[in-house]
């Protein structure tokens, strides 16, 4: 981890800078920070920013800011599978901090890249919700929410088994 | 591991926030009741264990796996 804070001299907030192993050094604003309070399941940190690399790429990542080797990457759900649906447990929800509407919350589901398109796979079981700067990784409720779901292969096989 | 005897509705208390309760057994399952601040998320292992994998697997991607122009399944655009 290497961090430094800078000063950017009249702007909104202090512009950090933080060393990542993927992108070099980039510039975070804190407001572009989002608080995971309980993390992401099984990997550290408890904060993240997201790293998109041009406006409209497919695949943005999820760095941490507490680990620069730490980026997992994500993508719009919806991009990928027209009829993803997102349902939360009660106590995710409350968790979360919204009942049942997620229109405001923002919906990642993390990305497994592999050598070949076929091997491309993302968790439809455990997506990230984002809502006011604060990120939890829940359980998805829908059925089928398969944790691997192929992102390339044959429209024909897609999300056929859940978890 | 602490390993204690309950029966049908007595309780463990984990700190002062976390209350399990064993509901009901029958047979070879047993039902259990979990009380705890909802800052603290509750799963069933095997799914956070398979979250878990997958979490680090995806952790494992290299950026040059991921080029920013490949194609979506909702791209109507001609190629």
């Amino acid at each position: 981890m290497s961090m430094t804070s800078n000063n950017q001299g009249g702007g909104a907030g202090m512009a950090i800078k933080l060393q990542t192993s993927h992108f070099g050094e980039i510039q975070v604003s804190p407001e572009e920070i989002i608080e995971f309070p309980a993390g992401l399941i099984g990997l550290g940190g408890t904060r993240y920013v997201i790293v998109t690399r041009t406006p409209d790429a497919a695949f943005s990542w999820l760095q941490s800011m507490d680990d620069g080797e730490l980026a997992i990457p994500v993508t719009d759900p919806w991009r990928f599978f027209d009829d993803f649906v997102v349902e939360l447990a009660d106590a995710d929800a409350d968790r979360v901090g919204i009942e049942d509407a997620l229109d405001q919350a923002a919906i990642w589901v993390t990305v497994r890249a592999a050598a070949e398109l076929d091997d491309f796979c993302a968790n439809l079981r455990a997506p990230i919700v984002v809502v006011d700067g604060t990120g939890h990784q829940v359980i998805n409720q829908a059925s089928p929410a398969p944790v691997r779901a192929p992102l390339f292969s044959g429209l024909q096989e897609e999300s056929t088994q859940a978890a | 591991m602490l390993i204690i005897t309950r029966r049908p509705g007595e309780k463990i208390m984990i700190g002062d926030d976390v209350v399990v309760e064993v509901i009901e057994v029958n047979g070879s399952s047993v039902r259990i009741g979990i009380d705890a601040p909802k800052s603290i998320p509750v799963y069933r292992e095997e799914i956070w264990d398979a979250v878990r994998a997958e979490n680090r697997a995806a952790a494992e991607s290299q950026v040059d796996l991921l080029p920013d122009d490949l194609p979506t399944r909702t791209t109507t655009s001609p190629q």
